[in-house]
Parts: C-alpha cells; structure tokens; sequence
C-alpha cells in the first residue's frame, strides 16, 4: 500500500456513511488550548503509530536462531551476527537500534502473533477491522472515535496528524479531530496588518461571518501567543542514538509528524490521543531494503519522540502504540518479496508499561496454508490501553471485549 | 411575490449568483441590478436542452485504458503516469466548465448531484467512469430524480464505489442497498435493517469494467426471490426498487432536506411545514425554481460559507481567469486538495461538509496563499482603470457582495491605492468568504 493507496483506504473506509465530519484544526487552535487549558501533568496519553501496507513481523522481529526461518526466506532472511538479539530466539531488525536501546531500559512491550480470527488478505478489509475493532464491515466507527463519544466534548481530544481523518477516529456522532501538516506559514508585515483590519469583530454580521473573521485573526495570532511554542526549535533530544555513523534525524514525514506532536504535548495541549501513520510496508518485492529502512525510520521516530518529551517531563505519561493491519506470508515469493499475511508483533511502548515479551511466538513449522497461526487476538491490547492508558472500561467500546494482556502497563 | 426595497433585491440577486450559480462573471452583477430581481431570475431558470448542454462543454477526450499491463514493465509504469494525468486533466476541465458556462444554474446542480452522489475517483481510480457519471449528472441535473435515481443505480463508477459488483446472490453487500436509503433517497432512519438487506438482494448481480463504468446485469448473480421492502412483498426489479423509495413522501422530504442544507441554510433547519408540492412528480426543476422564488432569497440570517470550490470558482468567474489555461494549475489542484475539496474526490460517500467547518485559520491561510499565487498572474487592467475612489464600490459589484460591512470597508480603502493587494483582501474578507 503506498501513499496513494494509503489515502484511498481512507477515503474508502473512513466513508461509507460517517456522520460526524472531521474538526480540521490549525496548529494555532492546539496550540492556543495549550496555553489557556494544558493537559494536568500526569494525565496518560496515547500515541497510536499505524504501518499502513502489512509489515513483514518476521523480519522486524526475527526468529534468528530457527533454521525454518532461514530455509523458508532465503534471500530475504538477516544473518544471525546481523541482527539485534532479544533472547536467544529472537531479535529485532538490524535498522531498530532505537528501540533496542529502549527494550534494553524495560520501556518495551512485545505482543507476539497478534492478528484477528479468520484472517481476511485484503488491505482494505484488515485495516478496517483493526481501525473498527469489528469483524463486521458494516461499523462505521473507530475503536477510539467510540472512546472520543465516552468523553466530554471536545475537539482537541483526539487528533490525527495530517488531513484525511482515519476510520480510527471516526465516531458514530462525534469523531477526532485532524491537522494537516505545513500548515505554519502565517502572514507577516503589510499582509498581517492588512489581514488583522479585516479580522476585526464588525456590528450585526452573521455569525458565520465573525467565524471568518475570527479564523483570520486566530491566524495572525500564532506570531504572538503561539510562536513560543511553534517556532522554539524541537525539545532537546540528548540522547538520541546513531544510525550508521549518521544522525536518527528527521527528514521523513512520521518524525515530522512526531516532531510537531512533540511539540504540542510538551507545552501541554489538551489532546489525549494522538494518531499518526507511516506507509509504505506492503514489500511484495525486493523487500529487503525497502522493508529495513521504513522499520528503521519507525524506530528512529518513536526514539526520538520520546527523548524529546523528557525536558518537559512529559515522556513518563506517554504511551506508544505501533501496529500494521497484518504481517507478511511466511515463504517468501519469487520476487524477493513476501505476500499478504496473517499475524505479527505488536509493539507497546513507554514509561509506563512493563517492558518484555507477551503472547506466544507462532510457530513456524506449524502454519495455516502458509501463514502464521494468531495466538493474541488485537482486541487484547486494545482493551488494556483503553482501561490502563485512557481509564476508560473497555467493555462499552469493544462490544463486550473480555481478553486483557495481563501486566502489560506498570500500575 | 412581495415588492422588494432595493437592499432586498440586491441580496436576492446575490444569493442567485452565489448559491444557485458559481458567482457573476465581470459586469453580470451590476447588468442584473439594473433589470432588477424578477427579470434576472427568469433569465437565470433557462433549463438548457441535451443539445446545449453538449454544446456548452469544453472538449476532451479520456480514453479507456484497458487492462493493467504485467507489474514492473515500462508499460506498467506509463499506464499509472496516464492514470494520473487523466486525473488531473478531467479535475482541470470541470473547474474551467464551472467556470466559463453559460448555464449556471444547471452547472451548480451537476455540482451538487456529485456531492449527494458522492463517488470518489480516489477508489475507482480511473478517470473514465467518473467522467461518465458527470456527464449523466450534468443531462439530468434539472429533470426527474426517479430517472436520476435508475440512472445512478446503472452507473459504474457509482456501484464501483460501493461494492455493487461485490453484491451477489450468494453473498450479498448492503454497501450500495444501505447508502441508497440512507444517503441518496431516503435519509437515515426511514427505513429498517431489514429493508436494507431486501434492497440488497434486489440489487443482486451488478457487474462493472472498471476502466470504463461499462455496467452489466449478471442474473446468474442475481437473487429473483420477493422481498419485503418497505411494507410491499414482491419480487421487485431494481427500477421497481427504486419507484419504491422515491415515490415515498419521505424521498420528498430528503431532497428537500438536502436543498436546503446546500442552498438556503446549513445551520438553520428547514421548517418542517415547507410546502414541497413543486416536487410532487419528483421534477428537480420545478423544485428549485420554486426554492428560487421563495422568500428565503431576501429573508435575513440566512448566511452560507462558500466552500472552497465554490469560492475559487467564483474569483475565477470575476477575474476571468481559465484554471487549465494558468500558469497555477499544479498549484490550484493543490491548494484546493489542502482546503479539502478537489473535485471527483469527496472525503467520502456523505459528500462534503457544509458550513463552519471551511472556517479554520488553516482554510483561511491555504485561501490566502491560492489567492496570492493566483494573482501574481492575474492582469487587473479592469480593476487598475477605476479610479482609486471607486474600487471599493466596484469590487462590490464586481463580485457580487451583497454589502461590506464597516469593518471590510476600512480595510479596503487602506489598500485601494494597490489592486493587487486590494483584490486579494476583497477575495478574503468574510463578506466574499460567506456569503450573506
């Protein structure tokens, strides 16, 4: 699934009948909430990180001591002196120092084999039934549009980075909100002083004229109370790790995207999820390298984040959630790529969660016409976020959803 | 109807550009003032022919693509690069038709019909079924909604987008059945889930190509059982289906409903005793002409904010300015894509939102930015020519502002001096922005 198919997932299936449209936000409208009515520190937030595409779990998190790994993926397999050892049967990808570094601290939850039952191939169906937490395709909700409904109202709670709302945040009557990004050049010199005469509250005007009004004036406002927040360079980030020599830098668009969510947690916006999306990871050829690198960029981002939101001391609250709509065929196919698959690794990751493996590892010499078996069902892990990071019972949004993953936050 | 004052009749005339065309061409608003409401009204309902609509139209040609060439071949590679412009050249035709058509009130209605209708090019992702179903809105826009409705329920791009060719015998999908009650004829909650399943078995066994919408009827695929669909047991075919659900009073009320909502208010509601006798043979014509002619063409609190297709048109309309033909093109296809609405690409099957939502601080930046890359290469001769005294009254006919508020007028006079800078606040003030 590329960038364009990415987009017409959403087009897709954030459609078919939503009622509640999406609040497009400017950074101004965050940025503003964060000043007159931060977040209490302390409060937990949760940052959902989709892998749009079906990333390949075998070659994230490798099973690097099993000679079937080996044999079924010849030329798309890591050598065992290549890849980062976990235990002493699996590791991550070479390209995921980051979060290595971050496992190593505890701060690392691996849910292994997760997927839903009876396994539907397609992109399309897969990422609806993740985003839903339904196995109908009739919903027309996200899991967290639904805990968006349990809360009081208000746009900042829930916000996507970028314009296309994704079904995630859909609720039935109300949704999340989103923000497009490069969407901070705002007017200066004879154009901000023009713009500040037009943005003037005028007697008797409609109220959907003042609404225009204000949108222009807000705008001019991000030079004043906002420019603190947006034009301050990006929160320290000490201690970042290297990549090759080089720096984890920033020049792909989820660290853009993180930066700005960094930005807007550490000065304390009122938002208590966030969703942000990288694609890409649907390697049906030549995987190798395409597949390391965007895991890489994962990795770098969510390192990077994190040690960005310490200065502000709000790192401790932040909750990291990555997932994909499925994991790749386990043989590789004759293009040096992989098919659509089943299950794959889940990663949860934060202060407050208690680092290590949970669920079973799927075996590789017991598959299910060529793909791996589901031992953890997703709604497991959307249920413990949903009671351990929002507080919210989780019943009510999953349908009833009893699975928990047992010890998977610290309390 | 009631003699007007002369602040009525301009409000009246500037709503008929505004909400029932794409805004007066240059020189338009000012003619109209002069022969007063009632003779630009009449002059504005001309329903055109098949002929002239045909006519009207600005050449082009998309050609069915055929079938995908073998992944990873310079053909392959040439077909997605085709796919795309085609895109981008139908996207470019229909905003230059917007435009420069002489009949705006039948292009104002193609424009709505693809937003009830709403189908995305996003997920059918070739440009000829698209432009099909324009063409189909564009020839019934102003005629009848039941043979509108058949028309639809034929479209390929239509039941594409809605997994009608996924709707079988053996495995029924409510997508389309649900979305045609729900969205399209009857609004939510007049009808029942059981209504929705029988719709979805009468609507069995569609079959569409994708490249070009070509529909075919499969009756192996097809369920011929009866139904029970909104209290009438029988074996229905899908025409029959269809009567079915719009010669229900609640199919009037909908329509009407959804008039509203995009012509008259989308922040009041429609008063519930609204007479909707006009569309008693289900005439779209008939009920928009009497919507043109009601009181709500004068009465106050009535304010619509222009989306941003609409507001881009308009200045184009009023600055003469041909999108394909602009040195901008790229840079209008994306300003309109970062204000949400580019056309053939609804967010979604509900079609666009209305109202406060094209009112955020980053509308009003992507506005200001269009508007500047725009006039860059805009020739304001017109405007340069009025004396600086003038411009502020002129650009209020030129546009069709009903009245600049006080504050509006200020800002403006500081930059009369200037046509460049002037236009582009008159352009984004909130008097152009929403319309009164």
């Amino acid at each position: 699934m590329d960038t364009l198919s990415r987009r017409r997932f959403l087009a897709l299936s954030g459609g078919a009948g939503v009622a509640a449209a999406a609040n497009i936000l400017s950074v101004t409208d965050i940025a503003e909430a964060a000043i007159t009515r931060p977040l209490p520190s302390g409060t937990p937030i949760l940052v959902v990180i989709t892998l749009y595409g079906g990333n390949d779990g075998l070659n994230t998190v490798v099973p690097y001591t099993d000679s079937l790994y080996y044999s079924l993926r010849p030329d798309i397999s890591y050598a065992a002196d290549k890849v980062l050892p976990l235990d002493s049967y699996l590791a991550l990808n070479p390209a995921m120092t980051g979060i290595k570094n971050l496992w190593d601290k505890k701060k690392v939850a691996i849910i292994r084999g997760v997927g839903y039952p009876n396994s539907d191939h397609s992109h399309f169906s897969s990422m609806a039934i993740w985003q839903s937490a339904e196995r109908t395709q009739t919903t027309k909700s996200g899991w967290l549009g639904r805990w968006v409904e349990t809360q009081p109202e208000d746009p900042l709670l829930a916000i996507n980075l970028g314009s296309v709302l994704p079904p995630l945040l859909v609720g039935k009557k109300r949704s999340g909100s989103v923000l497009p990004l490069g969407g901070l050049i705002t007017p200066t010199g004879s154009l901000a002083r023009d713009c500040s005469r037009l943005s003037l509250p005028s007697q008797g005007e409609s109220a959907l004229a003042a609404r225009a009004a204000t949108s222009l004036r807000n705008l001019l406002n991000i030079s004043e109370s906002v420019s603190p927040v947006l034009k301050a360079p990006a929160p320290a980030a000490t201690d970042l790790p290297t990549v090759n020599g080089g720096n984890a830098g920033g020049d792909n668009n989820l660290s853009q995207q993180l930066d700005v969510v960094a930005k807007l947690v550490s000065a304390g916006a009122p938002t208590r999820v966030w969703a942000v999306s990288l694609g890409g990871f649907d390697t049906h050829a030549n995987e190798a390298n395409a597949q390391s690198e965007l895991i890489g960029i994962v990795s770098n981002s969510v390192t990077r984040f994190l040690s960005q939101l310490e200065p502000s001391g709000r790192s401790k609250d932040v909750t990291v959630l990555i997932y994909s709509e499925f994991g790749r065929r386990v043989a590789a196919n004759a293009s040096a790529g992989t098919d659509h698959g089943t299950s794959g690794p889940v990663f949860v990751i934060g202060d407050r969660v208690q680092g290590g493996f949970y669920g079973e590892q799927p075996s590789l010499s017991n598959l299910y016409k060529g793909d791996l078996a589901v031992t953890t069902d997703f709604r497991d892990i959307y249920a413990s976020l949903l009671e351990g990071v929002l507080k919210t019972p989780a019943g009510q949004i999953l349908n009833g959803w009893k699975g928990r993953i047992t010890s998977l936050l610290r309390t | 109807m009631a003699t007007l004052s002369a602040d009525q009749e301009r409000l009246a005339i500037s709503r008929l550009f505004h909400r029932y065309g794409f805004g007066p061409k240059q020189g338009e608003f000012e003619k109209a003032l002069k022969s007063g409401f009632e003779a630009t009204k009449k002059n504005f309902l001309t329903k055109p022919t098949t002929a002239q609509i045909s006519a009207d139209l600005a050449p082009i040609t998309i050609d069915d693509l055929g079938p995908r060439p073998t992944p990873g071949t310079f053909a392959n590679t040439e077909y997605a690069i085709k796919i795309r412009s085609q895109i981008k050249e139908m996207t470019l035709w229909w905003l230059d038709q917007m435009v420069t058509t002489d009949y705006s009130l039948n292009e104002k209605l193609t424009w709505f019909w693809h937003g009830h209708w709403a189908t995305s090019v996003e997920k059918l992702n070739f440009a000829l079924p698209m432009y099909k179903q324009n063409l189909t809105f564009r020839n019934q826009a102003l005629g009848n909604f039941s043979a509108l409705s058949k028309a639809m329920y034929n479209d390929g791009a239509l039941q594409f987008w809605l997994d009608g060719q996924e709707n079988t015998a053996k495995a029924p999908n409510e997508n389309l059945s649900r979305e045609f009650m729900e969205l399209f004829t009857l609004g939510v909650g007049r009808y029942t889930e059981e209504d929705v399943k029988a719709l979805a078995r009468v609507f069995t066994g569609m079959q569409v190509q994708r490249t070009n919408g070509i529909t075919t009827f499969n009756p192996r695929r097809h369920d011929n059982s009866a139904v029970t669909l909104l209290g009438t047991t029988q074996v229905f075919s899908a025409e029959q289906a269809i009567d079915q659900l719009v010669g229900r009073d609640d199919s009037s009320r909908f329509i009407y409903e959804r008039l509203w909502y995009r012509f008259i208010s989308s922040t009041e509601d429609m008063p519930i005793n609204l007479k909707r006798d006009a569309f008693a043979g289900r005439d779209i014509y008939a009920a928009v002409s009497d919507l043109v002619g009601s009181q709500y063409m004068y009465s106050p609190q009535l304010a619509m904010v222009k989306s941003p297709v609409e507001w881009f048109v308009a200045l184009c309309r009023a600055l003469n300015i041909t999108p394909s033909t602009t040195k901008n093109a790229n840079a209008i296809l994306g300003s309109l894509q970062k204000l949400s609405q580019l056309p053939f690409a609804p967010p979604n099957v509900g079609g666009w939102p209305a109202g406060e939502l094209w009112l955020t601080s980053a509308s009003a930046q992507f506005r200001l930015t269009l508007s500047q890359a725009i006039l860059k290469n805009t020739d304001l001769a017109d405007l340069k020519r009025v004396a600086p005294g003038q411009r502020v009254k002129y650009l209020q006919d030129l546009l069709g502002v009903y009245q600049w508020s006080k504050r509006t007028s200020e800002a403006l006079n500081v930059a009369r001096n200037e046509p460049e800078r002037l236009m582009l606040l008159a352009i984004n003030s909130p008097e152009y922005v929403v319309g009164a």
